[in-house]
């Protein structure tokens, strides 16, 4: 099974593992295939045929993504038959595309712009034969623009089969084909849960973040606001990436500088409220361990996964911590207990967060989600309402932002975040990750319930990248049985279980992502002229890991400047202020598939 | 959310339809073709959607793509008459736009775009007016389809007066 086979690419000998496609034989050979439709692990069907190459003794062109690699095949990847025959389909999809490059926010980014660079039609032949549709704006994370749609159905396939949301199919057919959701209403009238991986797949600007960037600027340009902002775990692991540098580097000295250069009164760190979200999660776990409540207990943070259960499993919402996400908390806590220490009016602070996520901006805007100005009109306050959290940008708006300034990210100094929603420890950093959420909170419950420091902080078990891990920890005289989940398809599994009531678990993680937050929806796109899912994913994930090492402090209960929060403010974790400030309700959501 | 009571009873048989061909290949098509014949408007409704996409445990937007995928299913209400016009190469030659344009305008429907939709009903549900890519009838362009009757060589005159005709309740 395992001997190579050769073949000829290009008249050159390759050998390659049996079982390869044509796609990896002809990158091992040095030639690069562009490919559309396709993307490992997501969508495979075969429907651009930009991918197509010449196969001796076959009479048609083969279209390589679904072609497996043969012993003896003898291969040409840009023979004029195949030049021309890419050109065509290339010349197709721009007879239909807006000459919008200059305006559009994938300008640099796009993969048709590059496969229409590369191959080089330099004049329009073809006038549009299909109608251009309306941008659906209705959601609050992700706007789509079907003009500049190639129907190549990644969206598609990464909604229905990575997600199992499918809000958005294909509709019509001929010239009238479109991505829809159901009635070709808005976004905002589907289960379209905001998680955004549908335009981390999308080779083109067709679906992208909503971009608040000019509101941010507005707000920073505006001398009588106080703007402070914080930076989620994974945008250090990916900052970087997204302005150039190499996957996985590691940027978060000189992100906290190009930060303040953009003109930020505060850098705080989310990591804050990921060790502040650990006391409380895991003081909610300790107690449903030991007085009761609906197990397993299903963590909070990652948005898109709140949107999916209420969307999909209203009847299990009991199992969810109550718990807002880190950024919710952060928000809580900086218009309320920071605003107060620092003596800043909480109706001029702006709360700006980076995060790796679209579903993020949705957050901010729910309901409930501005309880620092209910707890200063408690206090007599009056004053227009106001989030807690302001604006939520991506990632990929972040480096925009940063690039726009000029601001050249190799010749920054590493600087250090703001006193003192900017201490954290090593666990709120592998929160980014899958497993992290979960390993981080078993630091703090398991020396809790064993009343003595654990010997190794590592579970190894939770690290991998496999869509569901389990470990068994043994945990003040008991064996807790916990489950951490990636991608909403192997929540779902989980949720079954739970539903069927079979589920042996006592905690479970769930983030909506691929590999968790590193694989958020407002993360870098792939390098353009790949077909590989995977955009620098493990090594993101094993930055974060790094970085845990490397902080001194590495259990959440040890943060200073949590404890000083308790002690100074909330007084203890689940008490009344925590209720009011920390926790929240999750309720059904319309918009599942029966509603 | 759309009372399951309601569409079951317009749709007498559509639960009897959905537990017969839910596991049959092609058995979803039969089962909105049904759907469609028990609305008095022969279209799909929201609601009736809605509901087979319940039933079946099919995703909305999944069921929508095969409801638009068909030509045969309508999304919108269509009107008690229906006129079918040829945008083929032959009938648009022969003036089929000139002919579309004075069905609208003889209709009192104000604006379709012949792009973006199939179809379009008059407000009071009088009649639908559809386009075709092409009959197959190119020597007799251009052609005509009303109330599923094909009228060849079509003029706006001979248009006006079976309208006309339709209005006083008679046959085209
Ligand atoms: S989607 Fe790509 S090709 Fe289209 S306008 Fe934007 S950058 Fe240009
Ligand atoms: S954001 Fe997520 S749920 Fe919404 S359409 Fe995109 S992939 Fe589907
Ligand atoms: S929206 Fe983007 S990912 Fe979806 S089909 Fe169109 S081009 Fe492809
Ligand atoms: S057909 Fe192979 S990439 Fe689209």
């Amino acid at each position: 099974m395992n001997e190579p086979i050769v073949l000829t690419i290009d008249g050159r000998e390759i050998a390659v593992p049996a079982g390869s496609g044509l796609l990896e034989a002809c990158a091992a050979a040095g030639a690069r295939v562009p490919t559309l439709c396709h993307l490992e692990g997501i969508s495979s069907n075969a429907s651009c045929g930009i991918c197509v190459v010449e196969v001796e003794g076959a009479r048609a062109l083969v279209r390589a993504c679904v072609t497996a690699a043969q012993a003896g095949m003898r291969v040409q990847t840009a023979s004029e038959r195949v030049m021309r025959a890419r050109r065509a389909i290339v010349e197709l999809l721009l007879a239909n595309h807006p000459a919008d490059c200059l305006l559009c926010v994938r300008n640099g980014s796009c993969e048709l712009q590059a496969i229409a660079e590369t191959l080089g039609p330099r004049k329009r032949r073809f006038s549009p034969t299909r109608p251009q549709g309306y941008a659906d704006a209705t959601s609050p994370g992700i706007v789509r623009d079907p003009a500049k749609c190639i129907l190549c159905g990644r969206c598609v396939a990464v909604c229905r089969e990575t997600q199992t949301v499918a809000a958005i199919h294909f509709a019509g057919r001929g010239a009238r084909t479109r991505v829809a959701s159901f009635m070709d209403r808005g976004l905002a009238e589907s289960p379209c849960v905001q998680c955004g991986q549908c335009s981390v797949v999308c080779p083109t600007g067709a679906i992208t973040e909503r971009d608040d960037t000019q509101a941010v600027s507005a707000a920073l340009a505006d001398p009588s606001l106080f703007v402070v902002v914080q930076t989620a775990p994974a945008i250090r692991a990916s900052l970087g990436e997204a302005l150039g540098l190499e996957p996985g580097a590691l940027v978060t000295g000189r992100m906290i500088a190009a930060l303040r250069r953009l003109g930020f009164d505060r850098v705080f760190d989310t990591q804050f409220a990921a060790d502040l979200t650990i006391m409380e999660e895991g003081s909610e776990l300790l107690e449903r361990l030991e007085h009761g409540g609906a197990l397993p207990m299903i963590t909070s943070c990652s948005p898109g996964w709140i949107n999916f259960i209420e969307t999909f499993y209203p009847a299990l919402l009991p199992h969810l911590s109550s718990c807002k996400s880190p950024q919710q908390m952060f928000g809580a806590i900086a218009k309320t207990y920071y605003a107060d220490k620092a003596g800043i009016a909480p109706e001029s602070m702006r709360v700006v967060s980076i995060m790796p996520c679209t579903a993020k901006k949705g957050e901010a805007a729910r309901l409930g989600m501005n309880s620092a100005c209910t707890w200063w009109r408690d206090k007599g306050h009056t004053s227009p309402g106001y989030p807690d959290v302001d604006w939520a940008l991506t990632t990929r708006e972040l480096a925009r932002m940063i690039r726009a300034a000029g601001i050249d990210m190799a010749a920054l100094p590493e600087e250090d975040f703001d006193d003192p929603l900017g201490l954290s420890t090593g666990a709120a950093t592998i929160f980014g990750t899958t497993g992290g959420v979960m390993e981080a909170a078993l630091r703090t419950v398991c020396e809790r319930l064993n009343g003595a420091p654990l010997p190794t902080l590592e579970f190894t078990p939770l690290r991998g990248v496999t869509g569901i891990k389990e470990a068994l920890v043994a945990a003040g005289g008991r064996e807790l049985q916990v489950a951490v989940a990636h991608t909403l398809g192997n929540a779902r599994i989980l949720l079954e279980s739970i539903a069927r009531g079979d589920s042996p678990y006592a905690f479970i993680e769930v983030m909506s992502c691929p590999g968790g937050c590193v694989g958020g929806g407002g993360q870098p796109f792939r390098q353009r002229e790949t077909h590989r899912g995977d955009p620098g994913l493990e090594a993101r994930k094993r930055a974060l890991y790094r970085e845990d090492e490397r902080l001194g402090i590495r259990k959440s209960h040890e943060n200073k400047a949590v404890a000083a929060l308790y002690d100074e403010f909330l007084g203890t974790p689940l008490g009344t202020l925590s209720h009011k400030l920390l926790h929240t309700n999750y309720a059904p959501r319309e918009g599942g598939s029966g509603s | 959310m759309p009372s399951t009571a309601k569409v079951q009873g317009e749709i007498p048989s559509l639960e009897d339809l959905i537990e017969r061909h839910r596991d049959k290949p092609g058995g979803l098509l039969a089962i909105l073709e049904a759907a469609q014949e028990a609305e008095r408007l022969r279209y799909l409704s929201e609601d009736s959607l809605r509901h087979i996409a319940r039933r079946m445990g099919i995703p909305l937007a999944e069921l929508y793509s095969v409801a638009t995928f068909y030509s045969f299913f309508n999304l919108k209400p269509q009107g008690l008459h229906t006129i079918v016009v040829c945008r083929g190469t032959a009938c648009h030659t022969r003036g089929s736009r000139e002919l579309l344009d004075a069905a609208l305008s003889l209709l009192g429907i104000a604006e379709f775009r012949e792009d973006e939709e199939t179809s379009a009903t008059t407000a009071d549900g009088f009649a639908s007016i559809r386009t075709v890519a092409c009959f197959g009838q190119c020597a007799l362009a251009p052609v005509v389809m009303i109330d599923g009757a094909i009228k060849s060589r079509m003029t706006v005159g001979k248009l006006a007066s079976a309208i006309e005709r339709l209005r006083k309740g008679g046959v085209a």
